[in-house]
């Protein structure tokens, strides 16, 4: 038998899964609609909701993951105004932050546009917002600002910060790692005048916990 | 949220899948449209476009064996049966919105990826329509051609919404192209692009060049389209437009020919190849590039008899070499009997029609058959349903069966 590349078969075994999530996902709001408002199992049903959501989400980055290491992966830009941008991610990610008690919230000047891969970013953003619901204690914070030629845009929480956790240093064996590589061939794939893209792992200064930043340039 | 209203909105729902069909359409239900028509494929969707007017199309990319949602969307914004005002939502699966990001010529208003909530989608919608409104009078302009208007309006938009400035830009650089101003043109494109590199003014830039016959220019931009982006099977077109302006017919066949194996159900490339082949007399490629086009044309805005004619022709031409092989007879026979369904009331049409037969029965040694044919037509004539022979085909004919 012809040998085969395991990570495209592995690549398209996860893309199944992911349909099968989508499936689930339909019909757990069929059956949320079939029942009574207000009843025992609500909260229930919600903790499923928001896994399975997790799991599809995850199941993205896995695959754009593949594509970005494969190259398989194509770029397509476009110039988006960055509040409407974070609000839309603030709007997917809120029910997981409040199912954990979490506040989830953006910070960014009104008219500030960037031009990057929505997708792709839309992607990371969600990788590093639940990574950060692990750690954090109260809130997550996304900001968004231009330095020099570069759009930046960070997420921050007030856990314990990288620095507690060294083990994830250049790791892939963990989800933070696996997260992180994720983000940095995902800014790397942004070039625009010969200036790439890169990620940043630091201390937050206003919340105290890890800030992962990504630089896309402009 | 959820402040707009819906009620007076018309919607189009285009998807395959039985249950993602009733989960949407509760969907739209629930935002509070009274009119929602389906659609269960590309096909369908078209024949009700084609008869009313809808301002929202929510589609999903799959749709099924028919035409995908892409090819759909090409077909409805070319032939101009969706207005620019009407907002097109694409449903997308992790692997097909590469398809439809990298089309760049025909791009839906927005996306949304499956699975997506009720509450996903009523967002989407909402900002859509939003933007939508902020361009309707660019858009009203565009419906009605008026190209200086839409240019004005799209100026204006851009001063009170500076984050419409790319769509605008955009607009106005598609303006000057339709009116003939390719200066202007390539000069807005090229201003887009001193930003940076966007796809569609790459793609804006190339075409003026190419109208401005900065020939290989315009390749080079289009060569880095195609290098960029894998899905973007217009530039073929356009290499091939640029080959047959340099007058390399052959090499613009091969491009032509490559782009086909890439996206084999576009008629409008295939009714190219076929044309491209009857000028460089390679008529076995023209016969199989039309053969595909009528196969095609049944469920398709482009359904003119122009297709079928220049089908039927690439047979007079093939038997002028050789005598049709019973196949070839057969194809032959399937194309007319679909003439004679479909166009058989244009007496422009009823004559060409003739005359191919007349030719092909001549071609191949049959004259009881081109007499026969011959008689028809002129008794058509008589009553008024077919066009005469020209005076070139009546010499013609009289000398070969008289003479």
């Amino acid at each position: 038998m012809k040998k085969m590349d395991i990570s495209t078969i592995l690549a398209s075994a996860i893309h199944e899964s992911k349909n099968q999530v989508g499936t689930l996902l339909y019909q757990l709001q069929g059956l949320k609609e079939a029942l009574p408002s207000n009843n025992a199992n609500e909260s229930k049903v919600t903790m499923i909701e928001e896994s399975l959501k997790k799991l599809n989400d995850e199941w993205v980055e896995y695959l754009y993951l593949y594509r970005l290491a494969s190259n398989g992966y194509e770029l397509h830009v476009d110039t988006f105004l960055l509040d409407e941008f974070l609000d839309d991610q603030v709007f997917a990610l809120l029910a997981s932050a409040n199912a954990k008690h979490l506040d989830l919230s953006y910070h960014c000047e009104k008219s500030l546009t960037g031009t990057f891969d929505e997708r792709l970013m839309t992607a990371v953003v969600g990788t590093a917002v639940y990574n950060a619901l692990r750690f954090a204690k109260s809130k997550i914070e996304i900001h968004a600002s231009i330095e020099k030629n570069f759009l930046v845009i960070s997420v921050e929480d007030d856990g314990q910060g990288f620095k507690a956790t060294p083990e994830d240093e250049d790791t892939l064996n963990s989800n933070t790692g696996l997260g992180l590589y994720f983000a940095q061939l995902s800014a790397n794939a942004h070039v625009c005048n010969e200036a790439e893209g890169y990620i940043k792992k630091e201390q937050s200064t206003s919340l105290g916990g890890a800030k992962l930043a990504i630089y896309l340039p402009q | 949220m959820g402040l707009t209203d819906f009620s007076s909105h018309k919607a189009l729902l285009i998807e395959d899948m039985a249950e993602a069909r009733i989960m949407q359409k509760k969907m739209l239900t629930d935002f509070g449209f009274q009119s929602i028509d389906i659609a269960m494929k590309a096909e369908t969707a078209i024949d009700l476009l084609k008869t009313q007017s809808f301002d929202l199309i929510l589609s999903d990319y799959n749709l099924g064996n028919g035409k995908d949602g892409q090819q759909l969307l090409e077909e409805v914004r070319h032939s101009k049966l969706i207005p620019n005002t009407a907002t097109y939502l694409m449903v997308t699966a992790e692997t097909s919105i590469e398809m439809v990001m990298g089309a760049i010529e025909f791009q839906p208003d927005g996306y949304i990826t499956k699975p997506f909530s009720q509450a996903l989608l009523q967002r989407r919608l909402g900002k859509l329509l939003e933007m939508k409104a902020k361009l309707k009078q660019v858009n009203i302009a565009l419906d009605k051609k008026d190209f200086p208007k839409a240019i004005e309006e799209a100026y204006k938009v851009i001063e009170v919404h500076p984050s419409l400035e790319g769509k605008c830009h955009r607009v106005i650089g598609e303006c000057y192209l339709e009116m003939k101003e390719y200066r202007q043109a390539k000069e807005i494109f090229a201003s887009v692009l001193k930003n940076r590199k966007m796809p569609w003014a790459v793609f804006g830039e190339a075409r003026a060049c190419f109208y401005l016959n900065q020939l290989e220019q315009s390749e080079s931009k289009f060569r880095q389209l195609m290098l960029d982006n894998r899905f973007f099977v217009s530039a073929y077109d356009w290499l091939a437009k640029i080959k047959i302006a340099q007058k390399d017919n052959a090499a613009a066949q091969a491009i032509l020919i490559d782009a086909i194996e890439r996206s084999p159900k576009n008629l409008l490339r295939q009714m190219e190849l076929g044309k491209l082949s009857l000028i460089i007399k390679d008529y076995n490629t023209a016969e199989l590039a039309f053969r595909r086009a009528v196969s095609l044309a049944k469920h398709s805005c482009y359904n003119t008899a122009e297709i079928y004619l220049n089908h039927l022709s690439t047979f007079a031409k093939l038997s002028e070499e050789a005598p049709l092989s019973s196949r070839q007879k057969e194809t032959f026979q399937s194309t007319l009997k679909k003439i004679h369904q479909l166009f058989f009331d244009d007496p422009a049409v009823r004559a060409q029609t003739y005359s191919y037969e007349t030719d092909i029965y001549l071609n191949s040694k049959d004259p009881n058959n081109a007499k026969n044919t011959l008689q028809l037509w002129i008794r058509d004539v008589e009553t008024g349903i077919a066009l005469a022979p020209t005076n070139q085909q009546n010499t013609h004919y009289k000398l070969v069966l008289e003479g």
